[in-house]
């Protein structure tokens, strides 16, 4: 037995598992979405593109994504730079807090926001309490719900994405900076900022495509009158029983996320080597 | 190292992370707040203080049953992505075979990929040739997911271990089996175990492929809450999650005491 | 019978030949050092002895037995690597019983007795509990070398093992290392790129260059009569001096490139153009009005202060020329001054 014949027989079953178990279902999704009953069709693909209320939902998935990708980055990037310069203490305690989340159940975490966005809720009777809101105020059903929820939900993901890049930032080149004449926020925006933007952007896309595809918050925070594409997607598997037409969707939305992450494979390949 | 910050903007710091923290724990407190509450009601703050949730959901039958899939699920994919992947990344780390790197970017794949998309697929393609799903898909799609993170794991501790231990239990007459069972595997034993943790974690707490790929008589316990959630939520529902949110917990402790949670954050 | 027979070894890494051919014998019990500068192939052409590495053509012997084509797990050898490598989940001790334990030598009890007898030797046979984490970088060392030699293996090899030590720490280790070697009688094969180690410890030393045998011989030898300008430059660090050699009055005579010249031993056969090889500590300064006569005019360009002694570096025409002085007048940068050197002292290389 050589190296090479003892290293193949340890990648070989993932290798296939992978393959069988994984590409190949994929693939079977995207054969499926130009299935038609005689041949190949790009029926379904037509039916999304030409149906207002479709585009109406890709738009939403779009928008929504994007405000809470900024969010995700604007509250990501300070905690992640707090969590890299405070002592080893704080620093455990500021990680488990950003894990624990991360690892809660998201059917969980969103049930914890429709306690608290709910028509009876804390948050809206304290914006009424405050005189903040009307008495018919709601924020369940809305998307700012699914923009909260959300953003709780993948803010993990981007703090840790950059925590990652500031980590291995030298401290020296601050302390240079300042020695420099630089202020503590122009250091933060001229040498901080630009270093750590290859986990900010990463984070960015990271969060962009989880936000993007995820139905299971904005199912039960949003309810069935806001759809986000995902959410229609599901649909179509398990109440309307189209699969056809839900394979189209989701190449759609398999072709928006592949758009998204050819970028974020060559980002992080650099960041590696 | 905070030193030399203005003072406004140190305050505004604590300011700022103790809102942050509020923010990312609302959601916890609030389930398990609920979860302890006497009403029939789901209400936050509880009104008064009881375990009788807790109670029911120990005699429910329909918990019971979904606990205890997801519990199976979840240690059978934990066994077999700690077995696939570990074998996967000893082989990926020592870069004898071809394509080393590309096959690392192949298993970490998952990763990137929306679990929806797979498992839209997995669905399709088990009913096109296995008919109606059961338990062995379930395990099949949760190991394929949860691999990557057993391969990363173990090739983050393989690349911090010296390079040459290998090569010095050969000058030491260790053979193939002896290097790998007494030299390479202990060095992995960490990953492999951050990795399995991971592992069971997501397994368990999962709900899109569990979601796409359930039966009525086959719910995990993420999906079996999401139903309730769709419709008629009651505190048995909190009373559940606060015990899945405890499991959390404890695996957290778990990982940082054995390990250390800080090296597996922020890679 | 230990010995260790290199024949015409070559190794390529793809396109590119790093050894280009080396044959060596080293005899049992011997102390072999392999010099160079990194990326010589000095630790390639140990690997191969040791196995890790395969040969492109070429063979490899060990006792008489051709062993080319064994794995290192069956050649019976043992090697010390540059980080150690100690198993960091298994004790001291256990670290020190793995070869035996791999090898199958000796019962359960004879293994235990060995391995605390090789942890004795090195002084450490309080720390066996320990994990090698625990240890000092000295101690570590020397739990290395307790598990090379335990198994009493025939050749000895060691990848720069000195190397991560701090200077004091590696001059005891040196010692620890000579007095192991002549006990045991161990042949070995040492791979380093510090001249004044491999001059210290061998018994032979093998001057590698860019995948060849530059030169060896004893140390003395390969010190005081280095063979080519690279040998000569390598070990203590000669000023090479381009010249050519005439015949003079008393001898022969080396005119530098500046008009210079200065006087030769009498055996030397050379003619022509040729590079002298001066040492940094044959060489001695005088001031330059001082009894005019021999010596060669030269200019003080800087001084570096060393304690008992001083390094000028010296204008000498065109060239620079390195100076260890131990006198006691000292010059100043600018200084013109007379260099001399015991004509005996002088090596003269073909160019």
């Amino acid at each position: 037995m050589t190296d090479r014949t003892e290293n193949l027989v340890l990648v070989l079953p993932g290798l296939l598992l992978l393959a069988l178990a994984f590409f190949v279902p994929i693939a079977r999704m995207l054969v499926l979405s130009v299935e038609g009953e005689a041949g190949l069709t790009l029926t379904h693909f037509e039916r999304f593109l030409s149906d207002p209320f479709y585009l109406s939902v890709l738009w939403r998935t779009v928008r929504l994504s994007l405000i809470i990708t900024l969010i995700c980055a604007a509250i990501g990037f300070p905690m992640a730079y707090i969590m890299a310069h405070v002592g080893p203490r704080l620093r455990l305690w500021l990680i488990v807090l950003v894990i624990l989340p991360l690892m809660t159940s998201v059917v969980i975490r969103t049930f914890g926001w429709m306690v608290l966005l709910g028509r009876s809720g804390l948050i809206p009777e304290i914006l009424r309490d405050l005189g903040l809101a009307e008495r018919n105020f709601a924020i369940m059903r809305t998307e700012a719900a699914i923009v909260i929820g959300m953003v709780q939900v993948l803010l993990p993901f981007m703090t840790l994405s950059i925590l990652g890049v500031i980590t291995r930032i030298d401290r020296r080149l601050e302390e240079a900076a300042r020695t420099m004449g630089c202020s503590f926020l122009g250091t933060l925006r001229t040498v901080v900022l630009p270093l750590a933007m290859p986990g900010i952007v990463a984070g960015s896309l990271l969060v962009f495509t989880l936000s993007a595809s995820s139905f299971v918050t904005p199912n039960l925070l949003g309810g069935s009158r806001i759809q986000v594409l995902a959410a229609s997607i599901y649909r179509s598997v398990t109440q309307t029983l189209d699969w056809p037409f839900a394979a189209a969707q989701a190449v759609i939305l398999f072709a928006g996320v592949l758009l998204i992450l050819i970028p974020y494979a060559q980002l992080t390949r650099r960041a590696d080597g | 190292m905070v030193r030399a910050v203005p003072a406004w903007l140190r305050v505004g710091a604590w300011v700022f992370v103790a809102l942050t923290a509020l923010f990312l724990l609302a959601p916890l407190v609030v389930v398990v707040g609920v979860s302890v509450s006497e009403s029939q009601f789901i209400a936050f703050p509880p009104d008064g203080l009881s375990l009788r949730w807790y109670r029911e959901v120990l005699q429910s039958d329909r918990y019971l049953a979904s606990a205890w899939i997801s519990l199976r699920v979840a240690l059978a994919v934990t066994v077999t992505a700690c077995l696939i992947g570990g074998a996967a990344a000893i082989a990926i780390h020592r870069r004898t075979l071809p394509f080393s790197e590309a096959m690392a970017t192949f298993f970490l794949s998952p990763l990137v990929l929306p679990t929806i998309i797979y498992a839209i697929g997995m669905l399709m393609l088990w009913s096109a040739l296995f008919g109606p799903v059961s338990i062995l898909t379930l395990w099949l799609g949760h190991t394929a997911i949860t691999l990557p993170f057993v391969v990363r794991t173990t090739l983050a501790v393989l690349s911090e271990s010296d390079p040459f231990l290998e090569e010095a239990a050969k000058t030491m007459g260790a053979n193939r089996l002896q290097r790998l069972w007494l030299v390479v595997l202990p060095q992995c034993l960490p990953g492999l175990l951050a990795g399995g943790f991971f592992a069971f974690n997501i397994s368990f707490d999962e709900a899109v492929l569990s979601l796409f790929l359930r039966r009525p008589d086959m719910t995990t316990l993420p999906v079996q809450i999401y139903g309730q959630l769709e419709f008629s939520p009651d505190p048995s529902v909190a009373a559940v999650s606060s015990i899945m949110i405890a499991l959390t917990v404890f695996l957290i402790i778990v990982i940082d005491r054995m390990l250390g949670i800080q090296k597996f954050a922020s890679n | 019978m230990a010995d260790v027979h290199l024949s015409g070894i070559t190794k390529s890494f793809g396109n590119v030949e790093v050894l280009h051919g080396i044959s060596l014998a080293v005899a049992s019990g011997e102390f072999v050092s392999l010099l160079g500068a990194s990326g010589c192939g000095k630790t390639t052409l140990l690997r191969i002895v040791a196995g890790l590495e395969t040969v492109t053509s070429g063979s490899v012997a060990i006792a008489d037995r051709d062993v080319t084509a064994l794995p290192p797990e069956r050649r019976d050898i043992a090697m010390m690597f540059q980080s150690y490598a100690l198993l960091p989940h298994l004790s001291v001790f256990e670290n020190v019983r793995f070869p035996l334990r791999m090898r199958g030598i000796g019962t359960r009890a004879e293994q235990h007795e060995r391995a605390r007898d090789a942890l004795e030797t090195v002084q450490l046979a309080h720390l066996g509990d320990r994990r090698p984490r625990q240890l000092s970088g000295g101690q570590q060392q020397r739990v290395a070398l307790a598990r090379a030699v335990v198994s009493r293996p025939k050749v000895l090899l060691l990848d720069e093992p000195l190397s991560n030590l701090d200077a004091r720490l590696r001059e005891d280790m040196q010692v620890e290392l000579i007095e192991i070697h002549n006990r045991l009688g161990l042949t070995t094969l040492f791979v380093t790129h510090d001249q004044d180690e491999a001059l210290s410890l061998s018994d032979r030393i093998v001057l590698i260059n860019q995948g060849r045998i530059e030169q060896m011989g004893a140390p003395a030898e390969i010190y005081d009569r280095p063979a080519t300008a690279y040998a000569s430059n390598f070990i203590g660090a000669a000023n090479l001096v381009p010249a050519s050699i005439e015949d003079g009055a008393g001898g022969p005579l080396a005119r530098l490139e500046d008009g210079q010249h200065i006087a030769l031993g009498d055996q030397v056969d050379e003619r022509g153009p040729v590079t002298l090889a001066l040492r940094q500590e044959d060489l001695a300064l005088a001031p330059a009005d001082a009894d005019a006569g021999d010596g060669l005019k030269a200019q003080v360009r800087t001084r570096v202060f060393l304690g008992a002694r001083s390094r000028y570096v010296i204008a000498l025409g065109d060239t620079v020329v390195r100076v260890i002085d131990t006198g006691r007048a000292t010059f100043r940068s600018g200084d013109r001054v007379r260099l001399t050197i015991d004509p005996e002292r002088i090596r003269v290389l073909p160019r």
